[in-house]
């Protein structure tokens, strides 16, 4: 905060964007807004939207904490209050401007956005923060052996995931970020789930990422209901081969567009090269932490050198001809010479 | 997250019950002179957007665009890929892909011509939005959730009633006999039941009754636990709360449940009341009575301590001119 000259640096979250707030104190709130409020001297403040969440936070801080209905009112009288007049937001992008307004008047000056410097910090994981990853990896893992377990022919994929939900939540998940999609070659993507009722060569693909005590990781993996064609297994070892060229690469210094590039070069090597753009496919991978899709995102375009302890997904999640989307990815902790993988799910096309 | 079945069964909510809101949005449009309506739409945020077209993002962010004529139109940071299964439950035609949403929709005005647009809830709209369009455009109406809400109607009510319906009768039969067990268990039996009965999403708070209700955390849930269920059925939030109180003190609460929606002004002043605004922007949002208007949906919990002991009770009503109705 000196040094960029910030007096006071809030720290807002809302319903869906918990992380920004969560990396100052891992309080998960009801919401929909929040704002902790840290100045210099390392004093926090907390507004409140919610009276539950007011008299949960309350036993957390010293100072008392502010609840206020009328949102915009509480920050601008906790930024009067404490009469700074350089005030930093992490996470002022996602704030309604409603309340930046508000937050301009009583210092005369518009307050900065902080949430560069702030989502920077927060790409290097501490070594308690690796442990909750390491949790939740860890119930990733058996997240997805319930997943493939419970799947059968007939049941629809809304009614997999009720129950892959109920698993996750049974074993102390606070939330979850789940795709899905079955079918054959005219699947293209991934999405919520429908009605469709799951059949005999299906490939049913997800992404299970399950949140512990606050902090996401993520796995991705393919299964074929039945035999595996040809194609399916060809599309797998492309998959594969991409995914482990990834995960060679890791490693301090190393550019994610880079990462990128490697996967992508298998699939040009094989002949796929069309299917690596943003047609078919999103990312080749992204950060894990509060957010369960942080940035830098893994795209060749995008230059950013990987650090130690950062935690990383590598999927090459894509559209292919031979067999329709296919997904295969591990949550990855970079170490001082590589990464480690925090899955321990077998590496293989799963069958059922 | 909203990972549940997502859907549009138009016997349950026909499409006319759409047509008509995007009538009175054009209503509004002609008398107000502008070309559009803008409907900013995300992940937590998307009761506005989905009231007028169905459509919910269940990931990233979106504009609903309504224009003076034709169907609405989305903005959407999400991948062409999936746009055959928005087109599929929602009644949106046009959909352009847009990573930029403020320039999409900046270009968007270019392109149609249109001088003077309105965006509803101005003040809400997230920073790194209304910067680039308060910096591109002349003129940005504000227009206030109110003035596009009609009073629920006869579908609206139904989908809001059935589930509430879901929500007690699950939630009655899972704490029946629960105490003992440890609370993420009994959080994982409501989401898969209530995922199968059709969630889209669900957050469940609990206490043994020496908090408020508050997320589950790995404890064995006591004799007179209470919890209180948000439940998302079709895009439309339910919140209830319940109790495995003595007898003695759930008719007492509710009783005073009654008492306090019934009353004009809602509440008694002896005792707490947490009132909930669903009909809002949020899925909910804590709200004093004077914000409850006529036809406001909301979520009424009382509380109650007996020997030291909190109970929580709530349920889903509707606002009237006369206090409050169960729904």
């Amino acid at each position: 905060m000196k040094e960029r000259g910030w007096d006071l640096l809030l720290f807002y979250g809302h319903t869906w964007r918990k992380d920004f707030f969560r990396y100052v104190i891992n309080f998960n709130f009801a919401g929909p807004h929040i704002v902790a409020a840290l100045s210099r001297d390392g004093q926090l403040q907390l507004v409140v939207s919610d009276p539950w969440d007011g008299e949960a936070a309350a036993p957390l801080f010293d100072q008392p904490v502010v609840l206020s209905r009328d949102f915009a009112a509480g920050i601008k009288q906790l930024v009067a209050q404490v009469g700074k007049s350089a005030v930093a937001i992490a996470g002022m992008e996602m704030m309604p401007a409603g309340f930046v307004a508000s937050i301009c008047r009583p210092s005369g000056k518009a307050p900065v956005s902080a949430t560069a410097d702030i989502e920077d910090m927060r790409r290097v994981k501490g070594a308690d923060e690796i442990e909750r990853l390491k949790k939740a990896a860890g119930l990733a893992d058996r997240g997805y052996h319930y997943f493939a377990q419970t799947a059968a022919i007939g049941m629809a994929e809304y009614e997999l995931v009720a129950h892959v939900e109920g698993f996750l939540k049974a074993n102390g998940a606070e939330d979850n970020f789940m795709l899905i999609a079955s079918g054959g070659t005219e699947v293209t993507g991934m999405r919520p789930p429908t009605d469709r009722k799951l059949q005999r060569g299906d490939f049913l693909i997800t992404e299970l990422t399950p949140q512990v005590d606050g902090y996401f990781a993520q796995i991705c993996r393919t299964l074929v209901l039945g035999e595996p064609s040809p194609e399916q297994l060809q599309s797998f070892a492309i998959f594969s081969e991409a995914q482990k060229a990834a995960e060679d690469l890791i490693r301090p210094g190393v550019d994610v567009a880079d990462v990128a590039r490697v996967q992508n070069d298998v699939f040009r090597k094989f002949g796929y090269g069309e299917y690596t753009g943003s047609k078919y496919t999103r990312v080749r991978g992204h950060n894990l932490g509060l957010h369960p899709d942080e940035t830098p995102y893994i795209l060749e375009d995008v230059h950013y050198i990987l650090k130690k302890d950062m935690v990383v997904i590598a999927h090459p999640n894509t559209y292919l001809p031979l067999g329709g989307y296919m997904v295969f990815g591990d949550s990855l902790l970079v170490t001082g010479d590589g990464c480690v993988c925090l899955n321990k799910t077998e590496r293989k096309l799963f069958r059922k | 997250m909203k990972h549940g079945l997502i859907t549009w069964d138009k016997a349950e909510l026909p499409p006319a019950a759409f047509d008509s809101r995007l009538s009175r949005v054009r209503e509004l449009l002609a008398a107000r002179g502008l070309s559009a309506l803008v409907v900013y739409s995300d992940v937590w945020r998307s009761n506005q957007g989905r009231y007028f077209s169905n459509f919910m993002p269940y990931w990233n962010r979106a504009l609903l665009v309504i224009a003076a004529e034709g169907a609405p139109s989305l903005l959407c940071a999400l991948s062409p890929r999936v746009y055959p299964w928005i087109r599929s439950i929602t009644n949106i035609d046009e959909i352009r892909p847009s990573p930029n949403l403020p320039q999409q929709l900046l270009a968007m005005c270019t392109e149609k011509d249109w001088k003077k647009i309105g965006v509803l809830d101005l003040g809400a709209m997230p920073q790194d939005l209304y910067a680039p369009l308060a910096k591109g455009l002349d003129s940005i109406a504000d227009i206030p959730w109110n003035a596009v809400r009609s009073a629920p109607d006869e579908a609206e009510l139904s989908m809001y009633r059935r589930g509430a319906t879901v929500a007690r009768e699950v939630l009655e039969q899972e704490i029946a006999g629960t105490s003992g067990g440890i609370d993420h268990d009994f959080v994982g039996r409501l989401e898969q039941r209530l995922r199968l009965a059709g969630a889209e999403d669900l957050v469940v708070l609990l206490t043994n009754g020496q908090t408020a209700p508050k997320p589950p955390a790995g404890i064995t849930l006591d004799k007179g636990f209470s919890v209180t269920l948000a439940f998302e059925y079709r895009g439309h939030w339910i919140k209830v709360s319940r109790t495995v109180a003595p007898p003695e003190v759930l008719t007492s609460l509710k009783s005073l449940f009654r008492y306090s929606i019934e009353g004009k002004p809602l509440g008694d002043p002896a005792a707490p009341l947490y009132l909930e605004n669903l009909s809002g922007a949020y899925p909910w949002e804590s709200c004093g009575a004077a914000e409850l208007t006529a036809g406001s949906l909301f979520a009424a919990h009382v509380e109650t301590q007996v020997d030291d002991r909190r109970y929580f009770y709530g349920d889903m009503c509707i606002r009237s001119p006369s206090g409050a109705e169960l729904l």
